[in-house]
């Protein structure tokens, strides 16, 4: 019977070489795990959304701001002109996504349990839409729900 | 015939080298398989971005997945589902998986709000509040 050749060589260079196989078997594992285990997707989180029990139902008319002075909730309209998006925030116009923090956090300081109703036009970009929604949720608001149409003929 | 003699100096014992190789092996499987299972219904969108989000996995409700493509298809389960069809089936998800019923919603940050309406609308109408959007903590490059 022929006997492995490694056990005939007495001089160990044969053990050395099955070593060094495993080695850079062992290796290579840990490195496609390592990668595997780096995610190459982009983390993904979530953004809580309430939805209050009536609007779903409410028609969009009984969504109309109070009087500035004294609020009962916020209302943010978000409209489209195409190319960019505008605010209104109880009926004031507002020119730029960083005038809203401060309008909100002026709203805060007076009253930051009001309930936040977010209303966008159909058109506005759902990019623009959660901006404002993190925006007011940044600012302290807690209780920020979405508007929504009712559905057409319904 | 003569037998082979093995050198005392040789030390008998486990080899760990395979052991680990086979247990490293069945690591990366399981990582990879899960990984793609997880891969499998979410389309490649350009999220919103939010900084106020939570992490994905924090909660353990039972949860479907509405991926809304950017020209409003609505997609569930990999399969496109019609929007008036859409509050009957999550009744029927409701009743089966219960009131704590997660809806996320996937959608691209170009899209209008006029494609997520009828979601929002259609939980509402089945029962569930349970609404969370699908965000990105900061901008990514597409």
């Amino acid at each position: 019977m022929k006997r492995p050749s490694s056990y005939l060589r007495r001089d160990g260079a044969g053990d050395s070489d099955q070593a060094m196989t495993s080695m850079i078997d062992v290796i290579f594992l840990l490195l496609v795990f390592f990668v595997c285990t780096s995610s190459f997707q982009i983390i993904e989180h979530i953004l809580p959304s309430q939805m209050s029990s009536t609007l779903g139902t409410q028609p969009v008319e009984a969504l109309d701001p109070p009087p500035d002075a004294d609020f009962d909730n916020v209302v943010i309209r978000i409209g489209w002109d195409g190319s960019r998006p505008n605010w209104k925030i109880n009926d004031t116009p507002i020119e730029s996504f960083e005038q809203i923090r401060a309008h909100l956090q002026a709203l805060a300081s007076v009253k930051v349990d009001a309930p936040l109703i977010l209303h966008p036009d159909p058109a506005v970009p759902l990019g623009y839409v959660i901006q404002s929604y993190d925006e007011a949720k940044l600012t302290g608001f807690q209780k920020v729900s979405f508007a929504v149409n009712p559905r057409k003929g319904g | 015939m003569k037998t082979p003699r093995y050198s005392r100096a040789r030390k008998l014992g486990i080899d760990m080298t395979p052991m680990i190789d086979v247990v490293f092996l069945l690591i990366i499987f399981f990582l990879v398989s899960s990984h793609l299972a997880k891969q499998e219904t979410q389309l490649d969108l350009p999220l919103p971005i939010a900084k106020s989000g939570e992490n994905a996995d924090s909660r353990q409700t039972p949860r479907v997945t509405l991926n809304v493509t950017e020209a409003g298809q609505i997609l569930m389960a990999g399969r496109e589902i019609d929007s008036s069809a859409l509050p009957m089936r999550l009744v029927q998800l409701r009743e089966t998986e219960g009131n704590d019923l997660e809806v996320r919603i996937r959608g691209s940050r170009d899209s209008a709000y006029a494609f997520f309406e009828p979601i929002m609308l259609s939980c509402t109408e089945a029962g569930i509040w349970n609404v969370t959007f699908a965000v990105f903590e900061r901008e990514t490059r597409q």
